[in-house]
């Protein structure tokens, strides 16, 4: 009899979920990330950019979908930046009845932990902020058919060439490589590593690790320092980028500091303060209004959380300008249908006008021997960024001028 | 430049070297006199900073922020000798041990909920400036600041427990509790003011070391362990060794981590805690204790 009545309740609540997913006009998206932790910077700001895009479609009634209005109902899910918790909330998204897309992941452990539950149940997924190479390179070999997961950040190999790139602008000859232990910072030291090589304008005088959690990082330095280099070109995140810059004033070590983007983390600005001036790194959206959008978009952020600076500018934009992408996929394909969503978003045939780019055609179909078919970003999309006073500007006027115009 | 490395590695680590020394310190003062030892000091350093960062955000100045944080150190200090160490004494167990571990990790709960996981930096009024000490080496009056204050707080401690009624009290406890009750001394309390000052010395290490390493709930887990080391290879009973043992072990690490890599940095402390209790149990600068049964 138990059972019975069990099963009968059960029935009725799947009925009821079905009839909700089906009745209601709405593109279901999820958004996770690091919403607490060292990596709340970033998710937070992605999650707030992402947030003001919904807000402002869902105020205009939505948006036109087959003749009707559809509104987005988000989820969201902090993931603390733990891979294990990342798999449990891919699991629980992987089960959600009707649930379209996700956007989201900041750091490359949670996206290898998570994804394969996404893709296995063929769930849209838009990695955004993660930039680990590894996160795409997953599906490379082997070679996955039909792949779901997409990405809109500048990837670690466009990051690492452009450190490079920028070492070589300023004339260096000898650079040391400093890097943190995980994934994200081997992984980094490697790109970098290759680079340099394949370039030969350059010699590695230096190259040494660091720990998450280290604070003393004057031996690397020294021995950078003795060995001559002009520029510690360094792959970490932020609070380890700050002792490193710290550091590099103590012992009187004056040379740029350039690496990924995870120089522009505000707890890196904030620990190394006036010591982080100078840090040069690659960005794909800078906090100042040099063009419409950008303007609109950095106004309407402070306002909508009261802030006067946005703490991770990369983050929130990209998350706004994914959740534009989806929005317009969904559009073209006229239904919540992931796998239509997925079809759309490998052939976008109307241009998107977000804050960071115009985005044509930014993905194509997937091929396994060229995962760049589900990278948005391009070399040309990213600019190299500078702190200046605790904010993160141009380095270099011709790239301000150049967005400005466009 | 080989001498100019060497020097300014040494130098870097014996500012670090000075903070342990204070830590092992702060153990020494309770064991002097209750043979207990607080094993979440390193949760007391981490608070305190807490506190501390919290009354300099308020837009206090620096001489309002360090008494503030010195008398919640030693207001802590004074609450885990209560809950913790009290009634384990009063039993004549080892009790201490666990409660004084479990104190520690509720304080990095509280603390992860109440100023959250991130690591943040610690203003201070003392330039971070390097300045140029000759041959190359340079010397932040940051770091300067921690071996002055360090100095200054150990002749302080010295000077109380010479020349105050209050401080020859603890003394005659820690000597022989036993002839200090019946001279009518209460060891209890004796020890309440050990845990105090005790509290207040690992407040004052949160406080010179925050600016250097900035603040954050696992500030002090690496920290504690060696100054653990140190009191123990400098002797429980010593407060002039730990001194020279902390600074010794900063600058050994420094040198490991520059010659044979920066993994190698912890060995240096492990090395010498094994020597130590393997070879002198009581510690280099420790008497042999007579246990009369």
């Amino acid at each position: 009899m138990k059972t019975v009545t069990v099963m009968v309740l059960a029935g009725a609540l799947v009925g009821s979920i079905a009839f909700d997913a089906q009745a209601a006009d709405t593109f279901k998206l999820a958004i996770t990330g690091p919403f607490s932790g060292g990596s709340a910077p970033m998710g937070g700001s992605m999650r707030d950019g992402a947030k003001l895009a919904v807000a402002q479609i869902n105020e205009q009634g939505g948006f036109e979908v087959g003749g009707h209005k559809m509104k987005v109902e988000l989820i969201e899910r902090d993931d603390e930046a733990k891979n294990e918790r990342g798999a449990l909330i891919a699991q629980e998204l992987a089960s959600l009845e009707g649930l379209s897309a996700v956007i989201g992941s900041v750091n490359t452990g949670v996206v290898l932990a998570g994804d394969k539950f996404l893709q296995e149940k063929k769930i849209v997924k838009i990695i955004t902020p993660a930039a680990g190479s590894a996160s795409m390179t997953q599906w490379v070999n082997p070679p996955a058919q039909d792949l779901y997961i997409f990405r809109f950040a500048a990837a670690d190999g466009i990051q690492s060439a452009m450190v490079v790139e920028e070492a070589g602008r300023l004339k260096f000859t000898k650079v040391a490589v400093l890097h943190d232990a995980t994934n994200y910072g081997v992984s980094g030291r490697d790109d970098l590593t290759r680079r340099i090589l394949a370039e030969g304008k350059m010699t590695i005088v230096a190259t040494d690790k660091f720990n998450i959690g280290d604070k003393d990082m004057s031996a690397q330095l020294l021995r950078a320092k003795a060995a001559g280099a002009e520029a510690v070109l360094i792959w970490g995140i932020g609070p380890e980028l700050a002792a490193v810059a710290n550091d590099m004033a103590k012992i009187g070590f004056k040379v740029p500091l350039i690496g990924g983007w995870t120089l522009s983390m505000s707890n890196f600005i904030d620990n190394a303060g006036k010591n982080g001036d100078g840090a040069m790194m690659p960005q794909t959206f800078i906090e100042e209004p040099v063009t419409k959008a950008a303007t609109a978009f950095i106004e309407s952020y402070h306002k909508a959380y009261g802030v006067s600076r946005i703490p991770s500018p990369v983050s929130a934009a990209q998350g706004y300008d994914s959740v534009l992408l989806l929005a317009a996929a969904v559009k073209q394909a006229g239904s919540t249908d992931s796998t239509k969503i997925r079809d759309a978003l490998e052939d976008l045939r109307e241009p998107v006008a977000g804050v960071i780019a115009t985005w044509k055609k930014p993905y194509a179909k997937w091929d396994a021997a060229h995962p760049e078919t589900h990278e948005a970003f391009r070399r040309e999309n990213v600019i190299m960024g500078m702190i200046n006073g605790g904010h993160v500007g141009f380095a270099n006027p011709d790239d301000r001028a150049r967005l400005g115009n466009r | 430049m080989q001498w100019m490395i060497i020097g300014q590695m040494a130098v870097s680590g014996a500012a670090m070297g000075f903070v342990y020394a204070l830590v092992a310190y702060g153990f020494q003062m309770t064991y002097a006199t209750s043979k207990s030892i607080n094993f979440g000091q390193g949760e007391l350093v981490m608070v305190s900073a807490f506190i501390s960062l919290s009354v300099a955000d308020m837009g206090l100045p620096y001489g309002v922020v360090v008494p503030v944080g010195l008398l919640s150190g030693a207001l802590l200090g004074l609450f885990v000798e209560r809950v913790a160490v009290r009634f384990a004494l009063v039993q004549k167990t080892e009790g201490w041990i666990l409660m004084t571990i479990i104190v520690g990790l509720f304080a990095v709960s509280a603390a992860e909920n109440i100023w959250g996981k991130d690591e943040r930096p610690f203003p201070t009024p003392i330039s971070r400036e390097a300045l140029d000490i000759g041959g190359g080496i340079s010397v932040t009056p940051v770091e300067l600041s921690v071996a002055l204050g360090v100095i200054l707080v150990m002749v302080l401690v010295e000077i109380f427990r010479r020349w105050t009624l209050l401080g020859k009290a603890v003394d005659a406890v820690s000597a022989d509790r036993d002839a200090a009750e019946l001279m009518g001394i209460s060891a209890t309390n004796a020890i309440a003011i050990s845990y105090a000052l005790s509290g207040a010395v690992a407040a004052l290490a949160g406080i010179l070391v925050a600016p250097i390493t900035s603040v954050g709930p696992t500030m002090a887990s690496a920290l504690i362990l060696k100054a653990f080391s140190v009191a123990v290879v400098a002797g429980l009973q010593s407060g002039s060794g730990v001194a020279l043992v902390g600074i010794s072990l900063g600058v050994l690490e420094s040198l490991a981590s520059f010659y044979l890599g920066s993994g190698w940095r912890e060995t240096p402390g492990l090395v010498l805690l094994i020597l130590a209790l393997a070879l002198k149990p009581n510690g280099i600068f420790g008497t042999a204790t007579i246990r009369k049964v």
